[in-house]
């Protein structure tokens, strides 16, 4: 049996799990895909492929039966290019780690951490501090945070913040039930009706039809003035041309944007996240698509994907299934 | 009734005004920032029954008909208490514990997930110096990480409260024997301090200064620590030794720190002063803040409230709430 990592991503997950493989499993580490159309062979051999993406100009591979995703998004991934009888897996992990972040933020948000941690270090201001009096800063108890796309990483948010005294709303496209903390799943359809209810937002949904360009000028008008915007999904959720107005003219209080509408390249690897400057806004916290990138979310993935190999050399059921062509 | 609001808390008029804003009882009500005025504290002091002040200084003026002394803040380690007449009531305020809870989750979360580093990083246009889209180093996170909490009061069950949904062990260390250990699942004395701190991937310190709790926190303790481990302090700066915390942190001898209690604080003559004599501020493994992990909006009202319950049940001579001692 073979099996070609290919990619970056793949690389490094083999050198993970290599100690994890089953016996006999004959393994072809691509790190650079563009290096694929050189060693032909090991597509065409190929049963198990480990790898984020692939495209339909990639060498033939009609033996692959396992495709396995080292991320949980597939969008890399051209279906139609594979063959027949491919069962396509993806890989989580990460969920807890990315709802961490969204706690993280909304509290980051409410308590002007940034502001107040960076002034108070930098030239030693106390003017927020309960010594001075200074103007209080908020805080998340008693708030409402909705939570859009109640999916797995969802469910994990409001767990984590149902303890705080957080109202906690949510939408979603299918219906779901409220676990307890949940007061609400409203269908993604009535999202107008609970933004209105919300100091915080955070976007915890896929891409899709449905979701792109989802939050736009209207709805941005929609929230609690001074509500916060949190975006963990993809940068393509939110119109980017109306945040960008909507945080420089305060029309919201502030965001957490951590997924962005355009990504570096081996060409411009600092290519700025946006084609405004975000950067430049002060109540903007702004970081490089790492919300999940924890060293525990590595581990519980690497252990996913291991275990799906195995189960395929052993002929087991899978896990993580989103497909089989 | 006579009440006197007094000093950089109670003497401040937003405060004062907001404190009387919640107030029914009817209150003659005078303010003075100045503590070192004596020329108005002198007659002030005559007259008040009630004092609203954190502060309750040796060498006060007279105060003969004083009955209630009311802090608008939980410790009173700036109150003097011998130097009060006899039978003065000395209350404090809660409400701050919630607003101090978040503070502690959102900076063990912060230096877990390096959000100060890679915010600002990024903010210059660096991918790399998070993982993911930008290829860099993976950050940590807090599931599974040992929580002690090293004075196990109110403040501590709030934060144990937070913690569980995170999937975290909370562990305490207190004085006395703890009734209620909340989410918490196993609470030290104090004295065995040394066995717990060796298990914490976080230490809080949230005790109150006392004999007892005076650079609790010195090197030897430092170093019972895990090399990983996160110091958050908002207890207050003399529990913990100035130099052997600096030490430690510029050595790496611990992870890092959270400080929101200082040393020494700032003065009219010197508004930006730093909070120690050693320069913590340049070390990158620290995240500081001016003493404001309560400084929120709700705390400020709760804390108010409590003030205002307190003026108006003394009023109607009722039973006084966060009763903390009578003279």
């Amino acid at each position: 049996m073979k099996a070609l990592f290919l990619g970056n991503v793949a690389a490094d997950t083999f050198a993970g799990i290599e100690g994890e493989l089953p016996p006999g499993l004959d393994s072809v580490v691509i790190a650079d895909p563009q290096e694929l159309a050189g060693s032909p062979a090991a597509a065409a051999d190929a049963d198990i492929l480990v790898s984020n993406q692939w495209r339909a100009d990639f060498p033939p591979a009609p033996r692959l039966r396992l495709v396995q995703s080292v991320a949980t998004g597939i969008d890399l991934v051209d279906l139609a290019a594979l063959p027949a009888g491919a069962t396509v897996c993806n890989a989580f992990g990460h969920e807890t780690a990315i709802a961490e972040f969204i706690v993280m933020a909304m509290l980051a948000l409410h308590h002007r951490f940034f502001e107040i941690a960076g002034e108070f270090r930098e030239r030693g201001s106390w003017r927020s501090s309960w010594v001075e009096s200074g103007v209080p800063h908020g805080e998340v108890r008693g708030s409402t945070l909705g939570i859009v796309g109640y999916g797995r990483v969802g469910r994990e948010v409001a767990r984590r913040a149902a303890p705080f005294g957080v109202r906690i709303l949510a939408a979603n496209r299918t219906p779901r039930d409220a676990e307890p903390g949940v007061e609400r799943v409203f269908p993604l359809a009535d999202l107008d009706r609970m933004l209105p209810l919300c100091d915080t937002v955070a976007l915890c949904t896929a891409l899709g039809p449905e979701t792109t360009g989802l939050i736009d000028a209207r709805r941005l008008h929609l929230v609690k003035p001074g509500a916060f915007l949190i975006n963990i999904s993809r940068g393509q959720v939110i119109d980017e041309d109306a945040v960008y107005a909507a945080l420089r003219d305060r029309t919201i209080g502030g965001a957490a944007l951590d997924v962005w509408w355009q990504y570096p390249d081996a060409a411009e690897p600092n290519r700025r996240g946006s084609r405004h400057p975000f950067h430049e806004l002060p109540n903007v916290i702004v970081t490089p698509h790492n919300s999940g990138w924890t060293g525990g979310m590595v581990r519980r993935r690497w252990d996913e994907i291991a275990d799906n190999i195995n189960r395929f050399a052993r002929g087991d059921k899978l896990i993580n299934v989103v497909t089989t062509i | 009734m006579k009440t006197l609001f007094l000093g950089s808390f109670g003497g401040r008029p937003g405060i004062s005004d907001a404190i009387l804003a919640k107030t029914t009882a009817k209150i003659d009500a005078s303010v003075l920032f100045d503590l070192d005025d004596t020329q108005r504290l002198i007659p002030a002091l005559a007259d008040a029954e009630i004092v609203v002040s954190h502060i309750w200084k040796k060498d006060f003026p007279e105060a003969p008909r004083l009955k209630l002394l009311q802090s608008v803040a939980a410790g009173i380690d700036l109150i003097d208490v011998p130097s009060l007449p006899a039978g003065v009531t000395v209350c404090n305020v809660a409400g701050h514990e919630q607003a101090i809870a978040e503070y502690v989750v959102m900076t063990m979360l912060a230096w877990q997930h390096r959000l100060l580093d890679i915010a600002a990083a990024f903010r210059g246009g660096v991918w790399s110096t998070g993982g993911g889209a930008g290829g860099g180093p993976t950050h940590g996170e807090i599931l599974g990480k040992t929580i002690g909490i090293v004075g196990y009061g109110r403040i501590g069950r709030e934060v144990a409260q937070r913690m569980v949904g995170f999937g975290c062990t909370v562990i305490g260390a207190n004085r006395s024997p703890v009734a209620d250990k909340g989410a918490a699942s196993e609470i030290y004395p104090l004295s065995e301090l040394d066995r717990m701190l060796p298990r914490c991937d976080v230490v809080v310190i949230a005790a109150g200064l006392g004999p007892e709790t005076t650079r609790l926190i010195d090197a030897g303790r430092l170093g019972l620590m895990k090399p990983s481990a996160f110091v958050v302090n908002i207890g207050r700066a003399a529990i913990i030794d100035e130099e052997a915390l600096y030490n430690a942190l510029k050595d790496n001898r611990i992870g890092g720190a959270a400080i929101d209690v200082w040393w020494q604080y700032p003065t009219p003559a010197e508004p930006n002063r730093r909070g120690s004599q050693l320069p913590f501020h340049d070390l990158p493994n620290v995240i500081m803040t001016p003493h404001c992990s309560s400084a929120t909006d709700g705390a400020r009202d709760r804390r108010f409230g409590t003030v205002a319950g307190n003026l108006d049940r003394f009023a109607r001579g009722e039973t006084l709430h966060n009763v903390v001692l009578t003279t």
